[in-house]
């Protein structure tokens, strides 16, 4: 009995023995790659971020109103730092997920395999947001201007309301893109589009009644009465 | 580089001045052959004028066969594609009976070439063919004039081309006889800004109808600007303050009143101060080494013979424009605070009634902000379209306080207060020097 437990034992002991031999390149492949990662990532983030100051990238996100964004939600770092961060952490968990993926742990490659191809939506959803973000602020200001420059009553709302037409563009885009309850993403889009467009209609409707009569009786009953222009050639 | 240095660049570059034959079609070159050379050269740039050019074109031919009747001319239509058919009106337009204008016939007639032109659509295109023209044909003195004038005269062709031909000149800026409230942009900013760049004070920076030599419409020529938007709007301003930095010599002449077509009131007054300021704007960026040593400005020559007239009231609605500019007040601070000096944003901000209770934009307070903005322009501190239509609330202000102080004015009494404008511009060139390089 006895020799059949030192057997069991001997047995055991080698296989774990053999099992750590054969497992101990793979951690060190693991490290090797991760350690590799994160210095390719670092020096991505090194290039990234001196290119964008060469291309001046801070300003550009100045002149579009990102940076202020980013200041109101306490983040103050540089946008070209950011964009160097944001590199880094991307190409270190490829790194990372390759490493692990080395220790040819089971079900660990499958879930790996499907977290990278998700990535790409991942990224492709912030680039609608930033994109949707971006052409909010040029947008909304260029109604702000048009408006008060047309003598409109009130201009910041014209520029609220398209700033928030757009952010629930690029935000149904990019859930879409993520492919998270697009049946319910769509319907709350078409709903929440539609009510935005039912309120415009009913607040015009019922806040606009004395103008559009105005309008129409200067246009119809007494024409002489509409505002002249002014006899300024201003050039 | 010396102004006389630049000068000698720029006779220097005319030499290398490349012959493109895509911006003529082959008639037109043809034509060109056979005529060889001309002494004059009128052009009038076009598009669906057909009913005003025709009083233009024979203005023109008045003018050249009464003035000029032993030298070789030619006018040249350069259209940009009407479908009015402004192109046949000028061709068939012709004096039936010269007697009223000559004692004798003319002895030459005036050659005519009707063209499309090529490239970007716009005036500046329509002038490059002009340019082109004029060179291929070695013209002495040229001029161009707009399309829908209405008081154009024979007169003006003698004023436009005379300074050239008689005196040496190779540049005529018009100066008109006007309202004191219109042209409020050129008086508040391209008047006194350009004379303040560039130190020369041509009146009319913008007018429209100029004179020039042929070795300027060659010097014209070789600048690299056709596929930009001096091709499209700007050619007016560009070619004045070419002609100055490019060191030719610089004239003014005296045309009467310009009485053209009412402009298509669909182009509204926020795009035109944006098509005008960028102009500016623009030519500030690509002279600076030039406008930043220049201190002070002289007088330009003038010809023809002035005179005024009564001041006939206008309509103006001074409260819409201070209301305007509430609105931008309220509306446009935060573009505004980016733009303009700690201290002359606070100071917009308290602006209301100045002594006697009126609206008051007082004209240094004016002056630092046209300043902080064309640094603005400069440094790109915002999109350039959205930071020049925000200027638009700003000058109502100052338009409405200009038309407040001078309700009362006499024709001098306005030049008076725009010559002080023009000195405070001048006084603060340091301040936009400053505001530049910071």
């Amino acid at each position: 009995m006895q020799d059949t437990f030192t057997e069991t034992l001997v047995f055991t002991l080698r296989k774990f023995y053999e099992g750590a031999v054969e497992f101990v390149p793979n951690i060190l492949a693991a490290l090797v790659i991760i350690g590799m990662g994160l210095v390719v990532a670092g020096l991505l983030k090194f290039i990234v971020r001196k290119i964008l100051v060469l291309a001046k990238f801070d300003r550009f996100c100045a002149d579009y109103g990102a940076t202020l964004v980013l200041t109101r939600a306490d983040i103050r770092t540089a946008p070209s730092t950011l964009a160097g961060r944001v590199v880094f952490w991307f190409v270190f968990v490829l790194f990372l997920m390759s490493g692990t993926s080395a220790l040819g742990l089971e079900g660990s490659n499958r879930l790996i395999a499907a977290s990278i191809l998700y990535l790409p939506r991942v990224f492709a959803a912030l680039l609608i947001l930033l994109i949707g973000f971006l052409v909010g602020n040029f947008l909304s200001r260029a109604a702000l201007l048009a408006s008060v420059n047309a003598h409109l009553p009130s201009p910041r709302i014209v520029s609220a309301v398209v700033r928030f037409m757009i952010a629930i563009l690029a935000f149904a885009m990019a859930l879409d893109q993520l492919q998270i309850a697009s049946n319910v993403v769509t319907a709350a889009f078409t709903i929440a589009f539609g009510a935005v467009m039912l309120g415009l209609a009913i607040a015009f409707g019922l806040g606009g009644q004395d103008v559009a009569r105005r309008v129409l009786e200067r246009r119809f009953l007494n024409p002489k009465e509409e505002e002249e222009p002014d006899e300024i050639s201003h050039l | 580089m010396s102004r006389d240095e630049k000068c000698k660049a720029s006779r220097d570059g005319q030499r290398g001045a490349t012959v493109d034959d895509s911006l003529l079609p082959e008639e037109v070159r043809k034509q060109i052959e056979q005529i060889g050379r001309v002494d004059l050269l009128v052009g009038i740039p076009s598009f669906n004028n057909a009913h005003t050019i025709a009083h233009v074109v024979r203005a023109i031919k008045a003018g050249l066969v009464k003035y000029f009747p032993g030298q070789e001319a030619i006018l040249v239509n350069s259209d940009g594609g009407s479908k009015d058919g402004t192109p046949e009106v000028v061709r068939d337009t012709a004096i039936a009976d010269y007697r009223t204008l000559l004692t004798a016939h003319p002895l030459l007639t005036v050659h005519k070439i009707v063209t499309p032109y090529h490239g970007i659509p716009g005036k500046g295109s329509a002038l490059r063919t002009v340019f082109e023209i004029a060179s291929r044909l070695d013209a002495k003195a040229c001029a161009v004039v707009d399309s829908d004038l209405r008081s154009i005269t024979p007169e003006w062709v003698d004023l436009l081309l005379g300074p050239i031909l008689k005196e040496g000149y190779d540049f005529v800026a018009p100066l008109y006889h006007r309202h004191k409230y219109d042209g409020t942009i050129t008086n508040s900013i391209v008047y006194p800004l350009t004379r303040t760049l560039y130190g020369q004070r041509v009146r009319q920076p913008i007018g429209g109808d100029f004179g020039f030599s042929g070795r300027l419409a060659k010097h014209y020529l070789t600048q690299d600007v056709w596929e930009t938007d001096v091709a499209r709007f700007g050619i007016d301003i560009w070619m004045t303050t070419n002609a100055i930095t490019g060191g030719f010599k610089v004239c003014q002449s005296f045309l009467g009143a310009k009485i053209h077509d009412a402009k298509d009131p669909s182009v509204d007054l926020s795009a035109m101060l944006t098509q005008v300021i960028s102009s500016v704007f623009g030519l500030m960026e690509n002279n600076f080494d030039y406008w930043m040593k220049i201190t002070g400005s002289i007088p330009v020559p003038v010809f023809g013979f002035q005179y005024t007239v009564g001041l006939e009231p206008v309509r103006v609605s001074v409260e819409r424009m201070i209301e305007s500019f509430r609105s931008g007040r309220r509306d446009l601070s935060t573009i505004w605070e980016q733009v303009i000096s700690k201290e002359g944003f606070a100071e917009i901000q308290g602006l209301e009634n100045g002594h006697g209770g009126a609206f008051h934009f007082p004209a240094d307070l004016w002056v630092r902000t046209v300043f902080d903005f064309a640094a603005a322009y400069h440094k790109k501190v915002i999109n350039s379209e959205h930071l020049l239509k925000s200027l638009t609330p700003l000058y109502l202000a100052r338009t409405a306080s200009f038309v407040l102080e001078t309700a009362d004015a006499g024709a001098d009494e306005v030049e008076e207060i725009l010559e002080h404008l023009c000195q405070e511009y001048e006084r603060l060139k340091p301040y936009l020097i400053d505001r530049w390089a910071s």
